[in-house]
Order: structure tokens, then sequence, then C-alpha cells
């Protein structure tokens, strides 16, 4: 199966949060086969080859979807330590 | 027989009939990260998988379930595939017993025949990387041993970390990184944080098993990785000294990428199906700068599939988990025969112990609970009786059947430290733990009616070996 991407049918959304500013990360080595997109709000990464649950808003699952709220407070893991006094 | 790479191990699992060449065409989601969850349920002889005809790759090697079976454990080792779980934890046992053997500086990586640098960086170009589970935030490289130093004493080789954390790839030269706050190279990372440096590291991916197995394995903070690889693999393991950072890389790598992780940054990674069987992330965690990637030409990606179990996981961190924990009890009590530790990296617990006197098993259970891995792991603790196989799980079934009574055999420590990553927690790195005893009552304990148990006939063991021959 292949799956051809041209300017109308790049993806204009971020299946995860709906953000709507992508960026282009790579391209298939075989032209024309896929492309690799980054949501610049959540920075979801996805394949255009891959089945719609992921590619596609209304199919990406609820319990994955993220909110800006879901990023502003996200948790810092490991704590940034306090400088060490010199 | 020690292997220097991946690719002769390839070979082996091939001879044995331990791989699975898929041919046909498959896309590079879902297909290759189903196939490597099937596998392992094909039982403890599954097969390794290799691909290389990917959609849309035009040199993609991609190697699965690598350390997926009992059987390509075994062979791992060097022992003959069909050598059994218990059988192959005390050959670990008795290995580790020689460590440690130190590692032998070796010219001419194998990794070094490609390189690229700076703003020329493109791990996309690289490596064919893929997605795992759905949920997943992105591509992610799971099985990479990842090498750093002790920023305030980095000539001390004991201290210097070999481990594998979850990377996720968020652009051609940024990665992220979950490194959890007790491992080492957390340790590593928070000293560079208070100095206000970055902390370099080597990513070095596609490894012979042993360094896999080690990369994995819980160790002292002040052990060194490549020490216990050299014990389990009966030579001293070959590194040679990465181009950039200088740190001790695998001589036999397929790829060894160098950076830093940027001090005192942090940036929104994952989720991601995690060995837990559950997901974890959409936390703001450290972020890597790729500033060199060295490599054999044609790389092989090898890649690990997790999530419900058993994985390609679940094997890598069996036996390594029991053999510390066994080490670690027996110095003790040396009443303690033996310990399966195997279930989500030590979450679960099966010990078997000789009692020395009534009450004996449940200190037994205590001490599993403060030993250094106890200490985040161990959320269950089952004891058993010396004649129990801890890696028999219907005679372990039996012994909570019959021995087990819950009105004063069962005991729940509150508020314990439990790694973050284990769901049942209300609050994340902490929780209660419970030991089970599942052990006879002995004197002074007076408990139950047992009277005499059944015990096999003293001519059994004779006759297990004689079976065996016969049936060949």
């Amino acid at each position: 199966m292949n799956t051809r991407t041209t300017e109308e049918t790049a993806p204009a959304e971020c299946p995860r949060c709906g953000y709507n500013k992508l960026v282009q990360l790579c391209t298939s080595p075989v032209a024309g086969v896929w492309e690799v997109y980054q949501c610049e709000q959540c920075l979801y990464c996805w394949r255009t080859s891959e089945p719609a649950r992921r590619t596609q808003r209304d199919a990406y699952p609820d319990s994955f979807k993220m909110t800006i709220e879901d990023i502003r407070n996200a948790v810092e893991l490991p704590v940034i330590p306090p400088l060490r006094k010199s | 027989m020690a292997y220097d790479d991946l690719r002769s191990f390839l070979d082996t699992l091939d001879k044995e009939g331990q791989l699975v060449r898929v041919t046909e065409q498959v896309m590079p989601e879902p297909d290759i990260a189903a196939a490597a969850n099937a596998a392992p349920r094909l039982g403890d002889a599954a097969p390794a998988l290799y691909f290389d005809n990917v959609a849309g790759f035009d040199n993609a090697r991609i190697a699965m379930n690598v350390h997926g079976s009992w059987a390509n454990h075994a062979l791992a080792l060097g022992l003959p595939k069909n050598t059994g779980t218990r059988d192959q934890v005390e050959e670990f046992v008795s290995r580790w017993a020689k460590f440690p053997v130190k590692p032998v500086w070796r010219d001419n990586p194998l990794w070094a025949e490609n390189s690229v640098g700076g703003e020329d960086v493109n791990i996309f170009d690289i490596l064919p990387l893929i997605r795992l589970n759905d949920g997943d935030g992105g591509f992610y490289i799971d099985k990479a041993g990842i090498i750093s130093k002790d920023p305030d004493d980095p000539e001390n080789s004991g201290k210097q970390n070999v481990g594998i954390y979850r990377i996720e790839v968020k652009g051609r030269r940024k990665l992220a990184i979950q490194p959890g706050p007790v491992h080492d190279i957390g340790l590593h990372l928070r000293k560079a944080e208070e100095r206000g440096e970055d902390l370099p590291i080597a990513i070095a991916l596609g490894n012979d098993p042993v360094i896999s197995i080690v990369a994995s394995t819980p160790m002292d903070y002040d052990q060194n990785e490549y020490e216990l690889a050299g014990a389990l693999r009966g030579a001293p393991a070959p590194i040679a000294e990465a181009p950039l950072t200088g740190l001790p890389v695998p001589w036999g790598s397929e790829i060894v990428i160098e950076g830093v992780i940027e001090g005192r940054k942090r940036e929104v990674e994952g989720p991601f199906g995690e060995f837990t069987g559950h997901y974890s992330g959409g936390r703001n965690m450290p972020v890597i700068r790729i500033d060199r990637i060295s490599h054999r030409t044609d790389p092989v990606f090898e890649h690990l599939y997790l999530g419900m179990p058993w994985t390609e996981i679940d094997y890598l961190i069996a036996a390594n988990t029991c053999v510390p924990l066994y080490e670690q009890l027996k110095r003790d009590f040396p009443e303690v025969q033996a310990v399966n530790a195997m279930y989500t990296h030590g979450l679960a617990i099966i010990v078997s112990t000789k009692k020395r006197y009534g009450g004996f098993a449940k200190a037994v259970g205590m001490r599993v609970l403060t030993t250094p891995h106890g200490l985040g792991y161990a959320a269950t603790v089952i004891v058993v009786d010396e004649d129990v196989d801890p890696f028999n799980l219907p005679q372990v079934m039996w012994a909570l059947s019959t021995k087990m009574n819950p009105s004063d055999d069962l005991v729940v420590v509150p508020h314990l430290s439990l790694m973050e990553l284990a769901p049942q927690s209300n609050t994340p790195g902490t929780g209660a733990k419970l030991i089970i005893d599942a052990t006879t009552p002995v004197q002074p304990d007076n408990r139950g009616n047992y009277g005499n148990q059944v015990r096999d006939l003293p001519e059994t063991g004779e006759w297990i070996t004689k079976l065996q021959q016969l049936a060949k």
C-alpha cells in the first residue's frame, strides 16, 4: 500500500492536540511513499502511512489526546536541582 | 562463545533456527511492531525477527525480538537453546561470581566506518525509525546502551554507567531521554545540572547480546557494567573510545550517537507504552543534542517491542533481575534457596527459603524490601518453602493454596518507596507493599494442621535423569 501526500492532502492539524502548525521532519527515501510530520505544540510525530487511529484527529483515541493545559501542567522529571554555590 | 557484535549473534540465531526473515514488504507501522508483539506468543523458543523490505525505505535492516525467548536468551549466554529457565539463572549466578572482569580497549571499532557531525547530522538518514504502540508520542530508541560518567569523579571507571533508558526522537538531531532519578544516569545528570553544565553522553545501538543484558541489570552505582559483561561472556568485553566525547563504548556497536543532555532544559515527552504494561508520559523531560553519529555501513537497527507481557523486554530483564537479589539476600540469609524476580522487573518476587525457626520466612520477606533493588520494586513478595521451586508457578500456586493463612500470613507495609512507573500507587514514588508467607509454619509457630507432608521419593532425582535419556 502506498500513501501519496500532495499539497492538498498534507495534514493540517495535529491528531493528538488539534494544533494547526506542523513541521515536516522527513520524507521517505523512496520518493512519494510517506512523510513524517511533527506538531509544534505537543511534539507528536506521525507518518502519513500509519493507520487512521494515529493520523486523523477524529479517529485518534480520546484517552491519548492532549490539551494545552496538559502541556502547561506537565510534571518536570527529573526535577532540575538548585545550582551549587561556588 | 563470546559475541563481539550483533551480526555474529544474528548468524548464530539463524543457524539455530531462531531467526525468522520476513522478506515480504511490510509497512513501517503497524507491521513491524505487530510482528514483534506477536513473536513471544509463539512460546519459549520464539524467534528473533529480521526485516529488510520496509515500504518507503531503501536501506532498512531492522532486528526485533533478539532476546525475546528463553531459547534466544540461552544462546546469548552461549548455552544450548533448550536450557531451562532456572538453569539459566543458576548459570548467571555462577558467572557473576567471576565479576569483575576488566574490559579490553580495542582499535578499529566497527562503528568507525562512517561518521557525520554537527549541522550535517540527520538521524532519519541513518535509522529506519518506527512507532511501537498506538499511544506512543513518536518514534523511540529503546534498546541502546547509554554511556555517561560522574561529572564529579570522571576518572572513576566504576562510576561510569551503561544503562538502557528510553529515548524519543524529536528532530534530525534532537532526542528526549527518560533518566530515572534513582538510576545512575539520573545521578550523573543531577550533578551536571548542579554544576550548571551539560552531560556528555554516548548512545550505543545494535550491540552484542551480553551488552544489552548488562545494560539492563540492576547494579550498584560504583559497579562497572563492562566488567559484568566480561564475567558473563567468559572473556573481557572489547570497548573503544567514542571519538567526540571519549566515553568508553562497545567496540562492535552498529551505531554510536554522541552529544549532550542539555543541562537544566526540559520539554514535553511521550507518552510511551512501558514495561509495566501501561503508558507513562506527557511530562517535561530532558533533551539531547546530537553532535556526531558514527556507524557501520548498512547498519542494523536493533529495536525492542514492549507492552502487554510477556514481550521481549520481559525476557531481557528476567534472569538479570533475579541474580543481584539472590546475592543480596544470600549474604544475610544463607537459608535462601532461589529467587524468582522475573515479573515486571521485580515488582513481584517469589523467594524459596529454609526456615531457621518460626517466623523466619517473614523476616526473609522483609529483607527483600530493603535490598537495593527491593527499595524501588518488590511490591509483592511471596515466600515459599525450600522444596518449592519459585520458577515453577504451579508449585507456587500449590503453596499459596495450602500454606497461606490470610488471617496472619499477609503483611502489608504502607508508604514505602516504589518506582514512579508502578501504576498501582496513589502517589508516584511511594506505595504499599505486601509480603505473603506461603511457607509451612515451624516451631515455635504451631499454626495449621500440617502433620507429615508427602515428599518426593529419594530415588526420584535419578529417575528424572534416566527418563530424560530414555526419551531422547
